[in-house]
């Protein structure tokens, strides 16, 4: 299981990586959405856990990018400001899930596992 | 236009104006019809009454004018010399005699006879001789029969009048005028002369030795007709014509008159109408009315002439010109027309200054009125008045000082909301930014110190300090969560719903809290509270803060009594919850920073201080208030009033701003 992990908060990407190390799963990251899109072009992800607010474009792009190329890639979406609205936009541009920064390690599995692992 | 006109109609100004006009326009026209014609009708009978005199005045001077003939007669016969001169047949005395008395009494003929029916002179004539029994006047036959004088109006034929001055039947003869259709034996009224005359005896020695007649032939004659004008009317003129008149007539037709035909001639030869001739002439009664005299009309009086044998052979005639009284009936309409017009103009002028003293402290108030909606408190009403209109004018004022008091109140309410909501603003900001920031390192502090918890290997005082990490961070997260709530102001998701129901379960949901507390909680929901379109998460979040509140005020033995009622507050129907505990109430000072964010009484890491703000602030998203009474050592009372779903017609709908809200 391979999971791509983009955030441009580079803390984020590491509290990431480790809890998805922890079980065992291997981590690719990106900064920003262009990074993304350039590592999805080479490689292949079971899923994809992205912020939303980054700098020049937001996650919102992206999951309507990977949507359109990637659509076999779960996503889910993390934000440090999950209101109904960016709820609504996210599941409508294609995320599978959402979690809301901050997060414990067992919250994140759930979610991960809850909304990803069924696709397999 | 219209509308223009329609508010003119219903001004007060035009209202009094017409009813003063409507008034003066009735009293008016009553006294113009009832006036008018009283006036006419009294002038008229008093015409009347006064025709009818003058006609016994020109009877009175007809009769006068044969008394003196017969005087006079009477006179020249009881002189011895007459005498003589008669018995001896001394023409040539007798005839200056004849002459002499003629001329002085103004006779048109006159004669002597004697006992044989001989003439022994006549006025003008020569001739002496036999008179025949045709051409002997009746007045000498009567003379010599009843042995006295005979004095009175005789019918002259054709054959007597040639017999005494061929003269006399030219002047008797009057054209009959063509316009008047003749009534009854035209051709003899023609050849036949009306006169007056008398005829007295001569005696000599107790013996009649003959008569002497004399009288005068009316036909024609102008100076009876005259005097009665100058003696009775005055000649007085009216527009051309003789306001009196008199005529003589002999049956029906003028033979003597002053009434004037259209040539300003005399109006001789024509006839009096049938109506007339009828009731005098044939049925010899008086006639007081009007009659039409030629073209005119006349208030007239007509009486029948007897000749000296009774019989009905002419008429006496006075009039007045009608026109005259018609015209004082003119006048006096006109008279009453122009005092009605003056009322009406009166009653305007009236009427227009009235309603300018009535109207304005009315048009004060009006323009006060107009001034307040624009927002001018202390407007300018006028002058005070002295009638009733002073009453409401301070009525007035006293309305403006409570509007202003309300404006002023209203608007340190407006400001202290608006300092209220600003603070919440920025404060939302702020937090919406820092919550955002700070996530991502708590993100980090969370996961690795879970991490780390995970490991076995940790002595036990290093696992409690990371717990404690833990747990700190977890705080750090709520008051960031709460932070969040509070600035995001998410859309508001109203479903319709049972507020005695809700209520009831966030209740139940804190029996078990209050009761381990040991205090006693309770709820008393009204009946009959309308239908509410509420957020329900964020309702129940609200009164469930508030009963946690209450909890955290009160302690064991206190009561917390949760009630609704129905509350119509500014015409909008809806409910109250009250919250009421017996806790230890809040300081009156910091009664008013209650619902101010971060403001709190708790102990330090007990409460954000947040709670209450976002209370007040979802309680005001749905339109409703929030408000809280407290009394230190006694009890603290929030009050929360919500609006009910509007019903429209028949079937429930919700605000449209929810609507929208939720779409």
């Amino acid at each position: 299981m391979k999971v791509l992990i983009v955030d441009d908060d580079t803390i984020v990407v590491e509290s990431c990586r480790r809890i998805l190390h922890a079980e065992g799963i291997v981590t690719q990251h990106a900064g920003t959405v262009e990074e993304a899109k350039a590592v999805l072009e080479t490689e292949v992800f079971s899923a994809m856990i992205t912020d939303i607010k980054m700098p020049k474009q937001d996650g919102f792009k992206l999951i309507s990018w990977v949507k359109k190329h990637r659509p076999e890639m779960s996503v889910l979406m993390m934000t440090g400001y999950l209101t109904p609205d960016t709820q609504n936009t996210g599941l409508n541009s294609g995320a599978d899930a959402f979690i809301a920064k901050p997060f414990t390690p067992d919250e994140l599995l759930e979610q991960l596992y809850n909304h990803i692992t069924c696709k397999f | 236009m219209k509308l223009k006109l329609l508010n003119l109609i219903y001004s007060t100004r035009f209202r009094l104006i017409a009813s003063l006009l409507v008034v003066s326009l009735l009293i008016g026209t009553l006294s113009l019809i009832v006036g008018g014609n009283m006036l006419y009708s009294s002038v008229l009978t008093e015409t009347r009454t006064r025709v009818r005199e003058d006609l016994n005045v020109a009877k009175l001077l007809y009769d006068e004018r044969i008394d003196a003939i017969r005087m006079v007669l009477e006179i020249i016969a009881d002189t011895s010399e007459f005498k003589q001169a008669l018995a001896s047949g001394n023409y040539l005395y007798l005839d200056k005699q004849i002459q002499n008395f003629s001329g002085r009494v103004g006779l048109n003929f006159a004669g002597i006879i004697n006992d044989n029916n001989e003439s022994y002179g006549r006025l003008n004539q020569q001739v002496v001789g036999q008179v025949t029994q045709a051409v002997m006047n009746p007045l000498v036959v009567r003379a010599f029969t009843e042995v006295r004088s005979i004095a009175g109006t005789f019918v002259m034929d054709e054959q007597s009048l040639r017999y005494e001055n061929p003269e006399l039947l030219i002047k008797a003869q009057i054209a009959t005028s063509e316009n008047l259709p003749a009534q009854k034996d035209l051709k003899s009224a023609v050849a036949q002369g009306l006169a007056v005359g008398a005829a007295v005896p001569v005696r000599l020695d107790g013996k009649v030795i003959g008569a002497v007649y004399g009288g005068v032939l009316l036909n024609g004659d102008t100076s009876f007709v005259d005097q009665v004008g100058e003696t009775v009317f005055r000649n007085e003129v009216y527009k051309g014509r003789n306001v009196g008149t008199s005529t003589i007539f002999l049956n029906a037709q003028r033979i003597s008159t002053n009434v004037m035909n259209r040539n300003g001639e005399r109006a001789l030869g024509t006839y009096a109408s049938s109506e007339v001739t009828r009731q005098v002439l044939d049925e010899g009664k008086l006639w007081t009315d009007r009659a039409q005299v030629l073209s005119d009309w006349y208030i007239s009086a007509y009486e029948p002439i007897m000749d000296i044998f009774d019989t009905r052979v002419g008429m006496l005639y006075v009039g007045t010109l009608e026109d005259k009284y018609l015209d004082v009936r003119k006048q006096a309409i006109v008279l009453f027309a122009l005092i009605t017009l003056a009322g009406i103009v009166f009653s305007f002028v009236l009427g227009w200054y009235v309603t300018g003293i009535i109207m304005k402290p009315v048009n004060g108030l009006l323009q006060a009125s107009v001034a307040i909606s624009n927002g001018n408190f202390s407007p300018d009403i006028g002058p005070p008045s002295k009638c009733d209109m002073g009453l409401l004018q301070e009525q007035f004022k006293i309305m403006t000082e409570a509007l202003q008091e309300r404006e002023k109140r209203q608007k340190e309410e407006s400001e202290s909301v608006l300092i209220q909501s600003e603070k919440h603003a920025s404060v939302g900001k702020l937090a919406a930014g820092v919550a955002h920031e700070i996530n991502n390192p708590l993100t980090a502090v969370l996961t690795f110190t879970h991490l780390i918890l995970r490991r076995q290997d940790l002595a036990a005082e290093v696992r409690d300090d990371l717990e404690t990490i833990a747990s700190q961070t977890e705080r750090v997260r709520k008051i960031v969560k709460s932070l969040l709530d509070f600035s995001r102001q998410s859309r508001l998701d109203p479903q319709p719903m049972d507020l005695n129901l809700e209520l009831a379960k966030s209740v139940k949901l804190l029996s078990n809290q209050s009761l381990i507390k040991g205090v006693e909680l309770s709820f008393n929901g009204a009946t009959g509270l309308p239908m509410f379109s509420l957020d329900r998460n964020l309702c129940q979040s609200v009164w469930i803060n508030m009963i946690m509140n209450a909890l955290d005020a009160t302690q064991p033995g206190d009561k917390i009594e949760v009630s609704t009622q129905q509350v119509i507050s500014d015409d909008k129907n809806g409910a109250e919850i009250i919250i009421r505990d017996t806790g230890s109430g809040i300081e009156p000072e910091i009664l008013d920073k209650l619902f101010d964010p971060f403001f709190t009484t708790k102990d330090v890491g007990k409460g954000t201080g947040l709670g209450l703000a976002v209370s007040a602030g979802i309680i005001e998203r749905h339109e409703g208030n929030i408000r809280v009474t407290s009394t230190l050592e006694e009890g603290t009372c929030f009050t929360i009033w919500l609006p009910a779903i509007r019903l429209l017609g028949d079937h429930c709908s919700y605000p449209t701003k929810y609507l929208r809200r939720g779409a």
